[in-house]
């Protein structure tokens, strides 16, 4: 009996191994959950961040149920909902309002854009980004804290790593480095080349998670960007060059996400113009 | 201090809700705690900012000097001088502070008295820089852009071409300037910032007699950016330094974008020999050493946060000094706070935010941003009282005594958690009721019997698996 256990426990081990390699590749979204939700949990444990578990639950209750009905309506199947994971998850991580109406609209504003604003099958605007800049726009309620994550290196490391495995998976890694590349460069040109501030300075900047946490995930969205990767690098780098020019000119302290909401509809355009094969979430 | 709590009492009776029971202000840990700090108000609205400098220069008057990177060209009316009791008013407002509560003899139990449900309070809703010290110009690049006497100061407003010839001006304008200013200054050139130079009247400050404390400098600006220049006074200071920022704005709070916003660790249980004459101050002191470091030396701490409005009833709870008033409003540069009919004149959010710099860990400048978080927020320390009447013969008393050691077990540790003091010499603290305790024979049997039982079954449990298996 006890040699039959022996014999029995790898397999164990195997077949869970398979399992979770098996639910990850079948759907990148699902690394993206998992991704999202240990930053989440990264947040509120190790940096103190005052979590307010009914602001969660309004944030995941309406957009899980705008989806349904989005999906409902549409006739698509309902693995539909695990987008609105993804959305909830980002809103968790980066907006903060007073009252929990305010997120309620925010997530419903989010998804309610991928069902309305639609082009050729596509989002016009990311769907968190849509949401996020609405509601501050609207309500006078809500804000981003862009200091909230700091400029811890070890934080750079996992957020960097972390990111690049879900990227390769949906391949946009092309988009995250064409942004922080561009971005990186006309910030070194002015800050360290002209100004003269030491390098440190520049660092601080490109090490602040909110920033790494925005490439690598809101930008990245893949049924937002331009489908051909030529595309993708000319849109992103536009990115990067307005958000050069809100942080400098207009000292706008979250810029990347602003001028995410204005970039972002020229996709429409720019896959007019270069033709490429669109995104599946699936791979089964 | 009766003042205080009279008006505390008043607070307190026009609140309704009673989550909480108000406790009396014993102690507080105040901003000049803190070795080499400094004190700035800051007020912003909109795009205007009003940033007052508290200055607690110490040595000869005649070597004091100042410089500040400035946005724009200030106007004579856009310089002001404050009072420096305006700090200690906002200081001992905010600061953190320990709340003491007496416990009730569970076997002598007070006459129910009126008052005490409307002591309730609604809690549960919950640099200066470098010290460098006429007017010639030679090819340094550098324009005096205004000239003011501004009471006991002088000031200069100057823009500069470049770094070498402003630091080269200001040497040779007898300014003691840093070594290492030339790199610091550079930056702020290039970004078209002015220098706001100041330097003492010897002349008035001698009229005035000896002239042991500078008074507040007050600036106003229009500009986007809102920030503190914090950059300046790290050129040639290798250690770290302490500055108190308290903000002043219409919204909600203010924090740093570009550094992390910690909270303070608040609400805690932490023993009764806290209260001690002197025990308080250096708690704190060591909660906020062991915060910061446990930060990683980059946040920027908040101390509190509170809904100032004149129309708030419950301003502080408890309160450590009295609430803003509309002159120290108004003296700070928040000039919208006044009674008129507008709703928005009486609104004022009140943040302190505390920073520990230093070279190393802040590489920028600090930049603000207003948010509409109007979250109250303070640092709150809890003591607890024994009864006044100490027999406790009744069942409840016996087990109020129990329950108070395990309490005073749970303040150790926390006392212990926070500062990282080492507690065991005051190891008597949890011995001091502990010959009251009567043993408890009776339930110590029932215990006893039960624990029996239970081991019972479970030998019999495992006999039975025992016997099968095999």
């Amino acid at each position: 009996m006890q040699s039959q256990t022996l014999q029995a426990q790898p397999t164990l081990i195997e077949s869970l191994y398979r399992a979770v390699v098996k639910f990850y590749r079948g759907d990148a979204r699902h690394f993206q959950i998992t991704y999202l939700f240990s930053f989440l949990c990264y947040g509120i444990l190790a940096l103190g961040w005052e979590a307010n578990l009914l602001k969660y639950a309004v944030i995941f209750g309406t957009c899980l149920a705008v989806q349904a009905l989005g999906l409902h309506l549409t006739k698509k199947p309902m693995s539909g909902l695990k987008s609105a994971l993804i959305t909830s998850l980002g809103l968790c991580l980066i907006l903060k309002a007073n009252l929990p109406v305010t997120l309620a609209l925010a997530a419903a504003l989010s998804i309610g854009s991928k069902f309305v604003l639609r082009y050729n099958n596509k989002h016009i605007f990311n769907p968190n980004n849509f949401g996020i800049i609405v509601t501050m726009l609207i309500t006078g309620d809500a804000w981003i804290s862009p200091g909230q994550w700091g400029s811890s290196t070890l934080l750079l490391f996992f957020i960097g790593m972390l990111g690049l495995v879900v990227l390769f998976k949906v391949g946009r890694i092309d988009t995250s480095l064409a942004f922080l590349g561009t971005f990186a460069v006309l910030q070194f040109a002015k800050v360290v080349l002209w100004q003269g501030w030491p390098m440190d300075f520049f660092f601080h900047q490109f090490t602040s998670g909110t920033l790494l946490l925005y490439s690598f995930f809101m930008i990245t969205d893949p049924v937002t960007t331009p489908n051909a990767p030529k595309a993708r690098i000319l849109w992103a780098a536009g990115i990067a060059l307005v958000s050069f020019i809100l942080t400098n000119w207009l000292f706008l302290h979250t810029a990347p996400i602003w001028a995410l909401f204005f970039i972002a509809p020229v996709t429409v355009f720019l896959d007019k113009k270069f033709k490429h094969k669109q995104f599946q979430w699936t791979t089964s | 201090m009766k003042k205080i709590l009279i008006s505390l009492l008043l607070l307190s009776l026009l609140a309704s809700e009673s989550f909480a029971f108000c406790g009396f202000y014993v102690a507080k840990a105040g901003a000049k705690l803190f070795n080499k700090s400094s004190q700035v108000i800051l007020v912003r609205d909109g795009n205007r900012s009003v940033i007052t400098m508290s200055n607690d220069f110490k040595g000869d008057v005649k070597d004091f000097a100042m410089v500040v990177p400035v946005p724009e060209v200030l106007k004579r009316d856009q310089i002001r001088i404050a009072e420096a009791s305006l700090f200690d008013r906002f200081d001992a407002y905010s600061g953190p502070r320990l709340a003491e509560y007496y416990d009730e003899n569970p076997c002598h139990p007070p006459q129910p008295v009126k008052y005490s449900r409307s002591m309730s309070g609604i809690n549960r809703k919950s640099s200066m820089i470098p010290m460098p010290t006429s007017v010639e110009n030679k090819d340094y690049g550098v324009k005096i852009k205004a000239e003011y006497d501004v009471e006991e100061y002088k000031i200069l407003i100057l823009s500069a071409t470049h770094s070498s010839g402003l630091e080269a001006w200001l040497t040779d304008n007898g300014y003691k300037i840093p070594s290492g200013a030339q790199e610091v200054l550079e930056p702020y050139i290039k970004n078209n910032m002015k220098f706001f130079v100041v330097k003492v009247d010897l002349s008035k400050v001698e009229q005035t007699g000896p002239f042991t404390n500078l008074r507040p400098l007050q600036i106003e600006f229009n500009s986007p950016k809102f920030m503190l220049p914090i950059r300046l006074g790290m050129a040639n200071a290798e250690d770290s330094q302490d500055l108190i920022v308290y903000a002043l704005s219409k919204k909600g709070r203010i924090e740093t974008v570009n550094y992390r916003t910690i909270s303070m660790p608040t609400d805690r249980e932490i023993p009764l020999f806290v209260k001690t004459e002197g025990t308080f101050e250096p708690f704190y002191k060591d909660l906020f050493d062991r915060s910061y470091k446990q930060a990683g030396r980059q946040g920027v701490f908040l101390e509190y946060a509170w809904d100032a409005s004149l129309t708030q009833p419950v301003k502080c709870d408890p309160c450590v000094g009295p609430p803003p008033m509309i002159t120290d409003f108004q003296q700070a540069g928040a000039d919208w706070v006044s009674w008129n009919s507008n709703e928005q004149s009486g609104k004022a959010f009140f943040t302190r935010l505390h920073v520990r710099y230093d070279r190393a860990n802040f590489p920028q400048d600090l930049i603000f941003q207003e948010t509409p978080n109007q979250k109250n927020f303070q640092c709150r320390y809890v003591i607890h009282n024994p009864p006044y009447d100490r027999t406790f013969d009744c069942a409840a008393g016996q087990t109020y005594l129990r329950k108070l050691q395990k309490r005073r077990q749970d303040e150790m540790a926390q006392l212990a958690i926070l500062t990282g003091w080492n507690t065991w010499s005051h190891r008597e603290y949890l011995e001091e009721f502990s010959g009251q305790i009567k043993e408890e024979t009776g339930s110590l049997e029932k215990n006893g019997l039960g624990w029996m039982i239970i081991a019972g079954a479970g030998l019999m449990a495992l006999w039975g698996l025992v016997r099968r298996f095999r």
